[in-house]
């Protein structure tokens, strides 16, 4: 009778594992599954008696399913993004990756901003034949160029890709509003221009983002552990 | 409403610390690949028998299956192989061993963690007097 319980116990806590490695290809799932209950049923037959509190310490020791599942899915995350050039598979895996830590967080910031600026520039290049007038590379009299849509009128705010000292650098969004007079560098030759930026804005933001995951697969430390020990 | 509030959880199998156990806890947590390589020198293991090895060297602090965790990103990282074995009564086991490029690994971990080590027991020998000096491992 106390065995049936302690499998039950046993069968429960794997049950949960599973459900939480869904995410997971099936041999891999199998694989770690197979390895805990291996684990978790020697460490019971070796304890003697079975008994549901000993069934309970044992299951205590290997750590929370779900816990553990989510660091597994992790991993298997970043390793598979590690290889990738889709920017949509890196933002993803960033954006899973942010929640569980600080360094997942600036991964993500980067690449949402790297991603946003490629964005911008590969816009105004699609649309440039469309509004001559209102898309370019605009010089202010504050020393700041925008890539990007101006609307004409002065005083204005400019929206794209800003960067000076008085946008703080680098701003994606609006910037403004300034008084004028704004100058158009590039004319015509904004959209192969945008095309060239946007692609080499890409290609950087995948190569940075690449390096910090593999640097975090790299880590000494085990990992999201204390990242997902302090998270809700 | 526990008195946990606010405060950082510590995984489960951890004890719940102070700032010194937070700081023993993150020691223990860096050094635990280097321990998990060590215990496979010349040998092959199954999880709970490097588990057992690291017990004795008291070096785990965090959940045992956080171990199979690390064996999985060792082994994908091709620090280590793997091949399961049907053992003989009960359960298949999963026996791990070191393959090359671990080994070139763990003797360049090893070499650091010598010097390092033996640099800051120099250190921090006069902070300890004769009796804690006697009760330190090695």
């Amino acid at each position: 009778m106390p065995h049936d319980d302690a499998t039950q116990a046993v069968e429960l806590y794997l049950s949960r594992l599973r459900k939480g490695l869904r995410g997971l290809p099936a041999p891999d799932r199998d694989d770690i599954v197979e390895e805990i209950r291996g684990h978790v049923l020697e460490r019971i037959e070796s304890g003697g008696t079975v008994t549901p509190q000993a069934v309970d310490t044992v299951l205590r020791a290997v750590g929370d399913p779900d816990q553990l599942a989510r660091q597994y899915g992790t991993d298997a995350m970043l390793r598979h993004a590690v290889a990738s050039r889709s920017p949509w598979l890196l933002l993803r895996t960033t954006a899973g990756w942010a929640r569980r830590g600080a360094a997942g967080l600036v991964a993500l910031l980067l690449a949402l901003a790297g991603y946003g600026s490629a964005l911008v520039c590969y816009a105004c290049a699609v649309a440039k034949p469309l509004f001559p007038s209102h898309l370019g590379m605009w010089v202010t009299p504050e020393r700041t160029v925008t890539i990007g849509y101006f609307s004409g009128r002065l005083p204005s705010e400019l929206m794209g890709l800003s960067v000076g000292p008085t946008a703080g650098l680098v701003v994606l969004g609006t910037f403004g509003p300034t008084q004028g007079p704004v100058r158009e560098l590039l004319g015509p030759w904004l959209t192969p221009a945008g095309v060239v930026a946007g692609f080499l804005l890409a290609l950087a933001t995948t190569w940075c983002v690449r390096r910090l995951i593999a640097r975090r697969l790299q880590g000494r430390r085990p990992g999201p552990l204390a990242a997902a020990a302090a998270a809700p | 409403m526990t008195r946990n509030d606010g405060a950082k959880k510590p995984p489960d199998g951890e004890k719940p610390a102070g700032q010194d156990g937070g700081w023993e806890a993150q020691l223990r947590r860096g050094s635990l690949e280097l321990a998990i390589l060590a215990s496979l020198w010349n040998r092959r293991l199954y999880g709970l028998e490097i588990l057992r090895a690291l017990e004795s060297t008291s070096a785990l602090g965090v959940a045992e299956g956080t171990l199979y965790l690390i064996l999985g990103r060792l082994k994908a990282e091709g620090l280590v192989d793997a091949e399961w074995v049907d053992a003989r009564s009960g359960h298949p086991r999963k026996y791990y061993w070191l393959s090359g490029p671990g080994r070139d690994r763990l003797r360049r971990m090893a070499l650091i963690w010598a010097e390092f080590s033996a640099n800051l027991d120099a250190l921090v020998e006069p902070v300890l007097d004769r009796k804690e000096r006697a009760r330190a491992p090695r």
